[in-house]
């Protein structure tokens, strides 16, 4: 059917490249600040952290951009869900920005010291975050909330990923008061990771909604 | 206020009014100009108490169904209405309906308002006058019927001077007032808004709100804001290939502006088309 609202269809198109532009940045940053972290790269944490300015910059600017087709087009139905969903999830995403600036000025203050144990588990988890944050986006663009739903079931694994390390941090520090620092510093990059994965649940929830109208809890 | 309950994905949502009482029950209902046929075995159950919109873009049918359901289209000479619109079970469309008794029951509120060349006092008072009701009790509902669409206030000191020299929302405040006198239980409401200012346009609503608690309101809007403010209950109505107006899909309001289940609704609702 010929639509009459090209001009409308073309903001909401830039709306969500906007929004897949801005996953990808962060996908980049989480990426990038557990390599600071496992290669001892401070420069490259430095880099993420100055970054994140031009995350916050796209998230105003779809934040603006999304109230005023709002103000000017007043979506409804589909339309709205998804105008609703993307402000949603250009927060989560702006969110999950800082949780990748926490993992590099953890690392940076982590490499500035001898390394507590070998990083096994922490890499395991950063990498099931990292392939989630790829695959919400590509659900995103595909709106296909089958993929999403899959997707936020994995959040399982990294809880579980984070209580194993939880655990061991817990087993050195009690070990020895001088492994205390170092393994509260992994304690808070690993809380990092885990808020990162539940943030991509919100995310999934939003394409559930962007599809059905209704308002789920996947987690 | 917004009540918390928790609630799973698989639970049920809220009935949504679902099980209000049917006040007007259109079935199977085909209307035709001459030979050309302007509605498609349409239906409609219309809950009482309660906003129903009828949605759709021009020539769809949706003012000919209204006007089918107090019988106005008697008034067009070659015009024919088959199918049943049962009123509290009576079928309006049978040939033993009293009509004058119909339309007292089913008022109606059109598009323009149209004040009787009279004044204030004698266009609210002339249905009472038609069925011999007594000066008191005329009285007492002419105050009655203007308090109701908020309108005492702003003529009761000049409710001898002319209708005409009201303002547009007035009138139309009047022209409801008009049809309230006569204690209907259903108001059809035809693009009541359309030709009013944005605040005149706003008073009309929030007068809806408050006569639903009383009255079963059906209303035609080209206005789909207004639509999904107003009302409770939408229907959605387009043309089909040999151009006569069908419902293509009625729901709770909520759920046609938010969830249609039907791709035209959603086309037409989001302004794809129409």
């Amino acid at each position: 059917m010929a639509t009459t609202r090209t001009l409308f269809d073309q903001e909401l198109a830039e709306l969500k490249s906007g929004v897949v532009r801005m996953g990808s940045m962060v996908e980049q940053a989480i990426a990038e600040s557990m390599r600071a972290l496992v290669d001892r790269n401070n420069a490259l944490a430095k880099e993420v952290i100055a970054r994140d300015q031009e995350v916050n910059e796209l998230h105003r600017l779809l934040r603006e951009r999304a109230f005023m087709i709002m103000a000017t087009q007043q979506p409804v139905a589909r339309d709205l869900r998804l105008i609703v969903s993307f402000q949603h999830m250009v927060l989560e995403l702006e969110r999950m920005g800082d949780h990748a600036v926490g993992i590099a000025r953890a690392a940076l203050r982590l490499n500035d010291l001898p390394q507590l144990k070998p990083y096994i588990d922490l890499p395991k988890m950063a990498e099931i975050t990292e392939s989630q944050v790829h695959e919400i986006l590509g659900a995103v663009i595909e709106a296909d909330q089958d993929k999403a739903r899959a997707i936020a079931e994995r959040d399982d694994e990294v809880d579980t990923l984070y209580h194993k390390i939880w655990d061991e941090l817990v087993g050195f520090m009690i070990q020895d008061p001088a492994n205390v620092q170092r393994a509260a510093i992994l304690l808070f990059l690993a809380k990092d990771l885990e808020r990162i994965a539940d943030r991509v649940t919100n995310i999934a929830e939003d394409v559930v909604f962007l599809h059905t109208g209704r308002i789920v809890e996947l987690s | 206020m917004i009540s918390i309950r928790m609630q799973t994905e698989a639970a049920p949502r809220a009935v949504q009014d679902g099980d209000a009482e049917i006040k007007l029950d259109a079935r199977h209902v085909n209307f035709f100009y001459g030979d050309f046929q302007a509605l498609h075995d349409a239906a409609l159950s219309v809950r009482a108490r309660r906003i129903t919109a009828l949605i759709g873009p021009s020539g769809c049918g949706k003012t000919t169904f209204l006007r089918i359901f107090n019988r106005m289209h008697d008034l067009t000479p070659g015009t024919r209405a088959t199918g049943e619109v049962l009123l509290d079970g009576h079928n309006v469309l049978s040939s033993d309906t009293d009509v004058i008794r119909l339309r007292r029951q089913v008022g109606m509120l059109f598009q323009r308002p149209n004040p009787f060349p009279k004044s204030i006092f004698d266009n609210v008072a002339y249905g009472p006058h038609m069925l011999g009701w007594s000066k008191a009790r005329i009285n007492q509902v002419v105050e009655e019927s203007l308090k109701d669409t908020g309108l005492w206030d702003e003529v009761k000191t000049r409710l001898h001077r002319s209708a005409l020299n009201l303002s547009g929302g007035q009138q139309q405040r009047l022209c409801l007032a008009r049809a309230l006198a006569v204690e209907p239980q259903v108001i059809l409401m035809d693009e009541p808004a359309s030709a009013l200012d944005p605040i005149a346009t706003l008073r009309i609503e929030e007068l809806m709100q408050d006569l639903k608690q009383r009255y079963t309101i059906v209303i035609v809007t080209h206005n789909m804001q207004q639509a999904a403010r107003v009302s409770d209950f939408t229907a959605f109505m387009l043309m089909n290939e040999k151009r006569a107006g069908e419902v293509i899909e009625y729901g709770p309001t909520d759920d046609i502006f938010n969830r249609p289940k039907d791709s035209r609704t959603e086309d037409y609702i989001t302004g794809r088309f129409g």
